[in-house]
């Protein structure tokens, strides 16, 4: 149960026949129901349940956008607007004079809400969340004036009468296993994505924006595909809503359907399939069977909203996550292993390096970094250090792409290295970790080291979608590499556990196993040792040496300098944004100037 | 066709301003843009139409009555929907937060008050012929409720200690902390203004937008939209913004119709955000890693 | 340490803090500390970058969480905000001279005494400025038109116009030019002569040591260290400390 209700918060429990019933009992049952249903012959049943399923078809979509990218696209009743109408005005010939086959139109009405998916979701790529909120509904808003106001295509106020659908899927059963089909392949489209690794993309675009970029995920590419496909689906549900009302007026398409759509993913959980669709499906049926509450259903489903937000921010889904209420072993220890290092990395042996000259960057007025000259070579552990301020994480920024420099060149071995563009550092194989662990709290460990190998994936947004064998390719691939990564730092105990349920200092083996999933030729390390014990900063050190024998150059930016004398092949002490000095780790200990200014005080 | 266009637009775009200035003092004292402002503008209209017309209750004390439970609102919002949500790890449920808590009260309204426009009682006797009458108060009003406003709030910010601490917070909320500055009891007091600011722009905006809940999503859009182009938390940016906005909707919806007006603000919005995220007089983001 | 009375010899326990510990969420910082100042003394906090200082500081002027006790003048402020610490004359002049530039210089310093009625704030913000002829000089022009010293001095300021018992400052000298620095320490000076004690965090080894009574010294988020100003070869001593080689010898009681 818990396995289908939050695909993206649980690992897959180990194969089995049994396990996979037990993982998927729920979806059976919820079939049989739905396929069973018009045994009981009771048309009002059939319809609040078409109503349902092309509410979920929408939902489904939207689920994608909201539960898993986290983008609060509160209109987004306007694409089954947008289908709808689309869908009438053409099956009634309002469009051209020729009346389209209804099925035609249909999909003519899935695409234009596709399109419209992606207009209205295009802000979401810049802007923060409160606009692109704002956006959503303003648009929600301009759709249902223009139909009013477009007579010849929507009839205005008066409105336009809805598609009939000839035989499969005629009016009646015919048409709600039309319904039924359709929202059966929402869900398993929706769950495909959610359980792929652009899944586990999107959630961490919604929960560690930098991590995401920092491992190659490119934002605008994947958010346009998933509001195509929301938008998609919201289209063809407006269709089938307009068939099911059999007459639309522009008052049928009500801000408060989208807040129960919005509401109805909350309810669920984020990051869940399951728990939003019953969410929809409660929030469907219950004012059917509460009749005095009707009018204020709305006012319950924003208190509802109100509740969940304040309360529980996990939805459904993590009220029903009993796994991971069990508690972990207490006494834990990170024992990193090593020598498993040569399974992980690639040692190629070709020796390269990252070279900056030059390098000056201000923030208006302030000289962050002032003319900096730095390399970092292959299989060398490069120790940055300098007092609070002194430009040691800003240089680690402008290697991985989040800075751009005024002044200064950087290479990586003869070729220019470009500046900007985090996303395009996993291409060249250089991966960091983050002075805060970046993380997505709600996912496994298991699934969080598997983002960091995402751009390593081969299988199409579509082949996912669709479950075609090198998706699952894919899947296996980095789940054996992930497991790999996390017994090389000693985590494999906990692959299954919720990333936000373990310790800081486990958190941060856990980024340097994410960083590794890319099989680094560098690797930048921002303070690794904040917030560890003296035994666990030992065994960091003695990992971090071994990952640079292997070939891998890494950039090690710390405060403990027992941490850095112990490890270093070579140091560089910033102060004030310039280079003090720079020499092995004995000269450097032997600097009167650095010893004043670094460990200063 | 002139005058009317500008006095009309003049009066809707004075209303923008201010649900734009209210969005404006709520994000200043906590970084949060709040779904309440066009609420408080929509309940500026209704409650005061209640208490006037069913209540039958004196203009003058009416109004004020409006202006405190603008402040309790604002004050209510702050409570229940901001404060929890900035203790939080995930900052940006304020989003959510305040759109239920706006819907919730929409709702009510909806089921307690009306669903349609409801008329605005006229609140000045003025004898229309008289040289007063010129300009119909419907359209000075929130004019006036403007000027008014952003007189108060330059008083408030230059002359007052209280007014400096608002403007201390808004820039370096830590820094404020650490000189002993009651944070919490500030914010909750600029949401006590921003309500009383919003309910203003209902109240004078009434005769000419009606008492109606409908309102609420309008108000909500259109004063966000100077506040999004002018740069978040500029005053003076909400002010221009609005009157533009107010003048050009009320110039095209004569020319060339309201849909149209309606479409073409919506694309101006959207493709401008895309261009310059910060607004056309915004600052640059912040830090991110 | 923390059982047995203050090393100063003349000087009444005005500050006490035991078994305090904070961090940032997830991250601990400080784990276990003990600390103890005296009224009207000078106590210097050394440690190298990342050791805790200011996390300390923030802990102790309630900024931050934190777990332990800390007693200030006989006052219990374990649970205590940054506004109850500060009118129980407990003020933490935060790092990077945080002043508020959009207003002006004498707006920034009557803001520190937000609360006060209007003729005690207005005799002691003119006290505060006293110490800054240069700030004093500037005070309608806008905090941002001062340079990176005298915001320091601003911020400084704004300090002392609560009357502090005890002021905690926070790498006052980062940024500044050795004049400026001197300046500041010689206020801390004036300071300590009308009686108000200070924790002072600096990153000039020298001057701070030529300023302070007594030294603490933190290290990953312990202290390492304590020890009067005028005992032998402290600087080597320190730096050993800092390395963990020197964790045991001088906690001596």
């Amino acid at each position: 149960m818990t396995d289908a209700a939050s695909p993206i918060t649980t690992a897959k429990a180990p194969a089995g026949l049994l396990g996979r019933l037990e993982g998927s009992w729920s979806w059976i049952a919820l079939g049989l129901v739905g396929l069973l249903l018009p045994l009981l012959d009771d048309s009002y049943f059939g319809v609040i349940a078409q109503r349902a399923y092309i509410y979920w078809i929408l939902s489904a979509g939207l689920n994608l956008v909201v539960g898993y990218a986290g983008q609060i696209a509160i209109g987004w009743v306007a694409m089954l607007t947008l289908g709808a109408y689309t869908t009438a005005a053409l099956a009634a010939g309002r469009v051209g004079g020729v009346e389209w086959h209804p099925y035609l139109a249909l999909i003519a009405g899935g695409a234009m809400g596709a399109v419209f998916g992606v207009i209205v979701g295009l802000p979401a790529l810049r802007l923060r969340t409160f606009y692109f909120a704002m956006t959503t509904l303003g648009f929600a808003t301009i759709v249902t004036q223009v139909a009013l106001a477009w007579k010849d295509v929507t009839g205005g106020g008066v409105g336009t009468p809805g598609p009939v659908f000839p035989w499969p899927f005629e009016p009646g059963w015919g048409f709600y296993y039309f319904c039924f089909i359709l929202a059966a392949l929402a869900t398993w489209i929706t769950a495909n994505i959610g359980s792929s690794r652009y899944g586990r993309a999107l959630v961490a675009i919604r929960d560690a924006e930098v991590a995401a970029e920092a491992s190659g995920i490119a934002k605008p590419k994947l958010l346009i595909l998933v509001f195509l496909l929301a938008g998609g689906l919201g289209g063809i549900a407006g269709g089938l809503f307009s068939s099911l009302q059999s007459y639309i007026t522009p008052d049928a398409f009500t801000f408060e359907m989208s807040v129960l759509f919005f509401i109805g993913i909350l309810i669920g959980g984020r990051g869940s399939i399951l728990g939003p669709l019953l969410g929809t499906i409660i929030l469907t049926v219950l004012p059917e069977f509460a009749a005095p509450l009707v009018q204020w259903s709305t006012f319950l489903y924003a208190a509802l909203l109100l509740v969940i937000v304040l309360v529980i921010p996990g939805g459904i889904a993590d009220l029903l996550d009993y796994k991971n209420r069990r508690p972990l072993e207490q006494h834990r220890e990170i024992v990193p292993r090593p020598e498993l290092l040569s399974r992980v990395l690639d040692a190629n042996g070709e020796p390269s390096a990252i070279r900056l000259t030059g390098i000056a960057l201000h923030f208006g007025g302030v000289r962050a970094i002032d003319g900096l000259d730095l390399e970092i070579r292959s299989g060398e552990v490069h120790g940055l250090i300098g007092p609070n301020g002194s430009g040691k994480t800003t240089t680690l920024n402008v290697i991985s792409g989040y800075y751009r420099p005024n002044t200064g060149t950087m290479k990586l071995n003869s070729a220019d290295l470009p500046f900007d563009k985090p996303h395009a550092r996993a291409h060249y194989r250089i991966a960091r970790t983050f002075q805060t662990p970046r993380l997505v709290g709600a996912a496994s460990v298991l699934e969080n080291v598997m983002i960091g190998g995402t751009v390593r994936g081969h299988g199409t947004f579509a082949e996912s979608m669709l479950s075609l064998p090198r998706h699952h390719r894919d899947e296996k691939q980095l789940k054996d590499a992930a497991m790999q990564a996390l017994a090389t730092v000693g985590l494999e105990s906990l692959a299954n556990a919720r990333a936000d349920r373990l310790q800081h200092s486990e958190l941060r083996f856990m980024e340097i196993a994410r960083g590794l999933m890319l099989r680094p030729a560098f690797l930048l390390l921002d303070e690794p040792a904040a917030g560890l014990s003296a035994e666990e900063i030992r065994r960091l050190g003695a990992l971090i040496k071994a990952i640079s024998r292997e070939g891998t150059g890494v950039l090690l930016v710390e405060h403990h300098a027992d941490l850095i004398f112990d490890i270093c092949d070579r140091v560089t002490v910033l102060n004030l944004g310039k280079v003090l000095a720079a020499g092995t780790p004995a000269e450097i200990r032997s600097h009167r100037e650095v010893v004043s200014a670094y460990l200063g005080a | 066709m002139f005058v009317s266009i500008v006095s009309y637009g003049l009066a809707v775009g004075a209303v923008y301003a201010l649900i734009g200035i209210t969005y404006n003092v709520m994000f200043s004292a906590s970084r949060v843009f709040s779904f309440t402002a066009g609420m408080l503008g929509m309940l500026g209209g209704v409650l005061g139409a209640l208490f006037i017309n069913k209540m039958g209750m004196n203009a003058v004390l009416a109004f004020m009555l409006v202006l405190a439970c603008g402040a309790a609102m604002g004050i209510v919002t702050e409570i229940l929907t901001v404060r929890p949500v900035l203790k939080s790890i995930e900052q940006h449920l304020y989003v959510l937060s305040t759109l239920a808590f706006a819907l919730m009260i929409q709702q009510v309204t909806a089921i307690e008050y009306n669903t349609e426009p409801q008329p605005f009682p006229v609140l000045f006797p003025i004898d229309p012929n008289s040289w007063l009458g010129i300009v119909d108060q419907k359209f000075w009003l929130p004019v006036l409720a403007c000027i008014v406003t952003i007189l108060g709030l330059e008083f408030l910010y230059r002359r007052t200690l209280i007014g400096r601490a608002f403007l201390a917070i808004a820039e370096d909320s830590y820094a404020a902390r650490a000189l002993g500055l009651p944070e919490t009891r500030l914010r909750m007091a600029s949401y006590a203004i921003a309500g009383v600011i919003g309910a203003l722009a209902g109240f004078t905006g009434a005769q000419m937008l009606l008492a109606f809940i409908g309102n609420q999503a309008i108000l909500n859009f259109y004063g966000f939209v100077p506040v999004a182009l002018g740069g978040m938390g500029s005053n003076r940016g909400a002010v221009i913004g609005g009157i533009a906005l107010g003048l050009f909707q009320q110039a095209a919806n004569f020319l060339v119709g309201g849909i149209f007006a309606s479409v073409a603000v919506f694309a101006v919005f959207i493709v401008v955000l895309l261009l310059r995220p910060e607004g056309l007089a915004g600052a640059a983001t912040a830090r991110r890693v | 340490m923390p059982t047995s009375a203050p090393r100063s010899r003349t000087h009444e326990p005005l500050l006490q803090v035991s078994g305090l510990s904070a961090g940032y969420g997830k991250i601990g910082v400080l784990s276990g500390v003990d600390l103890t100042i005296g009224a009207g003394e000078v106590v210097a906090l050394l440690g190298p970058n990342g050791a805790g200082k200011s996390t300390l500081l923030k802990a102790i002027s309630g900024l931050l969480p934190r777990t332990g006790r800390i007693t200030f003048g006989g006052q219990d402020m374990s649970k205590a905000d940054p506004g109850e610490t500060v009118r129980a004359g407990l003020v933490h002049v935060v790092e990077g001279h945080r002043v508020f530039t959009q207003l002006s210089v004498i707006d920034n310093v009557m803001l520190a005494g937000y609360g006060l009625s209007r003729e005690k704030r207005a005799v002691q913000v003119e006290e505060a400025l006293a110490y800054f002829p240069d700030i004093a000089a500037k005070r309608n022009d806008r905090a941002v038109t001062l340079s990176g010293g005298q915001q320091q001095m601003l911020a400084v300021a704004q300090g002392l116009v609560r009357r502090p018992r005890l002021l905690m400052l926070d790498e006052p000298s980062a940024g500044l030019s050795p004049v400026l620095v001197d300046r500041v320490l010689a206020a801390v000076a004036r300071l300590r002569e009308g009686g108000t004690a200070v924790l002072l965090v600096e990153q000039l080894i020298e001057k701070a040591l030529a300023a302070a009574d007594r030294v603490y010294a933190l290290a990953r988020g312990s202290i390492v260290l304590e020890a009067s100003t005028d005992e032998d070869d402290l600087p080597n001593r320190l730096e050993r400390a800092y390395f963990g080689q020197d964790a045991h010898a001088p906690l001596e009681s």
